[in-house]
């Protein structure tokens, strides 16, 4: 039998459809395509795309087992090493992961991995009938601090090991960035709900409005009989590019904007807490978040949404398969383009007009790609005498976030770097003893995956640590 | 779920909760707040605590009601519950090195300077209290900040009680006849703490000013809280939540403050009246 050199398509909502409503946008394979997508896969002895995922799923035997039908078998094998696969197989980069490396990406298309993981964590979600138990206690008690990727993997690994872990978080819901950040039409919040339900049905212990750094500190978690404790508290603080305007009212950092909207849910027709919807958009950045703020700005009504980024389509970091969708969904991409300055609305002679300091416009500079930078990427340069103006009703930064100094200020003795990120060894020790750190509270804004690699990195090494204690 | 131990109607349009959160309550100080959803669909608002019980586990909030959350607020019950409460958020106010202050409280912000005017009282220092209502009806907490205060005035806009006037008014008085403040602390509208400031500064008196701008998380995360400070540095942003709520008076931005605080006023005004619409269709029914 030919292989096939193209990976199976995503079936997916119709981009006409699908941009006005905040259902998913993929639908997941079906069990045919999934079986002819998997029959792809060539077993290779080396594994390179093992490792080219950053928590080592076994990957070429768990296709092995979706050819043999064993789909639940499939599953215990992604489990094994990855506490959550419904949500990996939607948001993983893979183009740069386990994809880049697959052997049949040399000469074709590289197995849809991503896809099939999906379909295998799916399918376990749906038929699989025996929960997970809480194993055998041994007696140590860790704090998790945050409940987004990190901490969900790292409180996941260490429940499975018979430790008793309390998870501390700080908003209302579980979940962290994959409840307030990315979107509903990405990644089904209900999928989020069930991965912690089952760390729940473990014997994690899931504690919601409680900020460590402020209603306890770190330092209080020893106190309270905690023997380890894993910082995982995230993202912090939304940056912006200092520039003219950016306090005017429908400037939003991205933020700001996906919480009102994901964890708020300001996107229901009657909401309780507000968002400003329709009107024109311009959403600065080309990383995934920035995706997420434009696509959602398109489904709360807006008439024209434009991805306004500094450097070409080549750099532009957001996931493959986000920027496809995108563009399917009709989102305007400005890219070589920079903001200089926001621009409002200002009555010179009422200055009660409502009007009044409301965004109306953003001039960008066009830009050109000079020579490779730090990060190795061509370092965009300005042309001069080439600003414009485009017309917009609302400007979403999505630009990053620098760590959150809460649990700095409040911690004795730990270290974090120049930009505020927690100083980590390679076990993901800090500079106290007995506490880890892991995900974007340490590196600043990163994957989901990559957050979920620290949390394990940093579970085996807290199992290490106490079990030689 | 918190549940609400104790509810006092103080006025009208202004209740007192008393609130069981064992955590919150060991830990708040004076100038911090909390940040509290009513039921699973609401909205968080921030709110500045008012006072704790650490003994009892309970935390006291005093608020108006001015919209849509804070009217389903003011109709849960005394032994009813809130989905959420999460804190202490924010800075305490600095009291260090401060011997002498004046307290300046607008409108239901005077139940956030109450903490802090019993703070200074308690650590030892001379507190004079100024306290400013629309309205004779809408005047609290006389008594409470009798009781900390060397010197108390109260003052009402349209002199239904009290003096009749702003704030600023005994404020300029006393400063003009030399009185020398440590620190004025100044908590209430903004329009009210704009006024404060620039009379504190005809006299080049150091104010602090708390400031209560629209915020999500309360964590330093959603930045919808930013407000511009102009420092000899030039201009920075800053965050409420997490580098405030208390800012040097002299450097905020109250212009913008402003502005951005109106930011979803259509909305909000539209959410309140609907909001009112149904509880009075609820007690007709």
């Amino acid at each position: 039998m030919a292989l096939d050199p193209k990976k199976h398509e995503m079936p997916a909502q119709d981009p006409q459809v699908r941009a006005h409503n905040f259902d998913e946008v993929a639908l997941g394979y079906t069990e045919e395509i999934a079986l002819a997508e998997a029959q792809r896969c060539l077993n290779c002895k080396n594994k390179p795309c093992v490792a080219g995922c950053p928590v080592n799923v076994n990957i070429p035997d768990f296709i092995m087992k979706i050819k043999e039908k064993d789909y639940e078998g499939a599953y215990q094998i992604i489990n094994k090493t990855s506490t959550l696969p419904a949500v990996c197989g939607r948001v993983c980069p893979q183009e740069t992961q386990c994809e880049a490396k697959c052997t049949m990406g040399v000469k074709f298309e590289p197995v849809g991995i991503g896809r099939l993981e999906r379909f295998v964590a799916d399918w376990h979600n749906e038929n699989a009938t025996e929960k997970a138990e809480a194993p055998e206690s041994n007696g140590h008690k860790v704090a998790v601090v945050g409940s987004g990727p990190s901490g969900l993997t790292c409180a996941g690994d260490l429940a499975k090991k018979g430790y008793k872990v309390s998870v501390f978080e700080a908003l209302h819901t579980a979940g962290g960035v994959l409840v307030y950040g990315i979107p509903e039409f990405r990644l089904p919040k209900a999928i989020v709900a069930r991965e912690v339900e089952g760390l729940k049905d473990l014997g994690v212990d899931l504690e919601t409005n409680v900020i460590i750094g402020k209603t306890l500190t770190v330092d209080e978690l020893f106190d309270m009989g905690y023997e380890a404790v894993f910082i995982g508290s995230g993202a912090g603080l939304p940056s912006f590019m200092n520039i003219p305007g950016e306090s005017l009212k429908g400037v939003y950092s991205a933020n700001e904007y996906l919480t009102r909207s994901n964890l708020m849910k300001a996107f229901r027709d009657d909401p309780r807490t507000p968002i400003m919807k329709g009107g024109k958009v311009a959403v600065v950045g080309g990383g995934n978040v920035a995706m997420d703020a434009a696509r959602t700005a398109l489904r709360l009504g807006a008439e024209h949404v434009y991805i306004v980024y500094r450097r070409s389509m080549e750099e532009l970091p957001a996931r493959a398969e986000e920027v496809e969708h995108a563009k399917e969904e009709g989102i305007d991409f400005r890219l070589l383009n920079n903001p200089v300055e926001i621009l409002g609305y200002n009555n010179p002679d009422d200055p009660r007009d409502p009007k009044n300091g409301f965004v109306t416009g953003i001039r960008c500079i066009k830009m050109e790609l000079g020579e490779p930078d730090a990060s190795g990427r061509r370092r965009p340069v300005p042309i001069e005498g080439s600003e414009f103006e485009l017309d917009v009703d609302a400007v979403i930064m999505a630009i990053g976030t620098s760590p959150n100094p809460l649990i700095k200020n409040t911690t004795k003795g730990l270290e974090v770097n120049r930009r505020g990120g927690i100083v980590v060894n390679e076990d993901g020790l800090t500079s106290r003893e007995a506490v880890y750190a892991g995900g974007d509270a340490v590196t600043g804004a990163a994957t989901v995956i990559s957050a979920m690699g620290a949390g394990k990195l940093a579970a085996a090494s807290i199992d290490e640590y106490l079990s030689s204690k | 779920m918190y549940k609400i131990v104790r509810k006092k109607v103080l006025r009208p349009t202004v209740t007192q909760l008393e609130i069981e959160a064992p955590l919150v309550a060991r830990k708040a100080k004076p100038g911090q707040f909390i940040i509290l959803r009513v039921d699973e669909e609401g909205e968080r608002i921030p709110l500045t605590v008012a006072g704790t019980n650490p003994e009892e586990g309970t935390v006291k909030i005093i608020f108006q009601v001015v919209g849509a959350t804070t009217e389903m607020l003011n109709h849960v019950p005394e032994g009813g519950y809130l989905q959420d409460f999460v804190g202490p958020l924010g800075n305490a106010t600095e009291t260090e090195g401060i011997n002498k202050v004046c307290i300046v409280g607008g409108g239901v912000g005077c139940a956030i300077a109450m903490p802090v005017a019993q703070e200074f009282h308690r650590l030892g220092a001379e507190v004079t209290s100024i306290i400013g209502f629309r309205s004779e009806d809408l005047v609290i907490l006389e008594d409470e900040f009798n009781e900390c205060s060397n010197k108390l005035i109260v003052m009402t806009d349209d002199g239904t009680y009290g003096r009749q006037g702003n704030v600023t008014v005994p404020l300029d008085e006393m400063l003009a006849a030399g009185e020398k403040f440590d620190m004025i602390i100044t908590i209430g509208p903004l329009v009210m703490m704009k006024f404060v400031t620039l009379t504190a500064k005809k006299y080049d008196a150091p104010i602090t000013v708390s400031m209560s701008p629209i915020m999500i998380d309360g964590t330093g995360m959603c930045g919808g809280c930013r407000l511009t400070v102009h420092t000899e540095e030039g201009d920075k942003m800053k965050f409420a939540c997490v580098d405030g709520p208390d800012f040097n008076g002299y450097e905020v931005d109250f212009d913008e403050a402003i502005s951005r605080g109106r930011m979803y006023f259509d909305y909000e005004r539209h959410a309140h009246e609907e909001t009112c619409n149904l509880y009075k269709m609820a007690d007709n029914a």
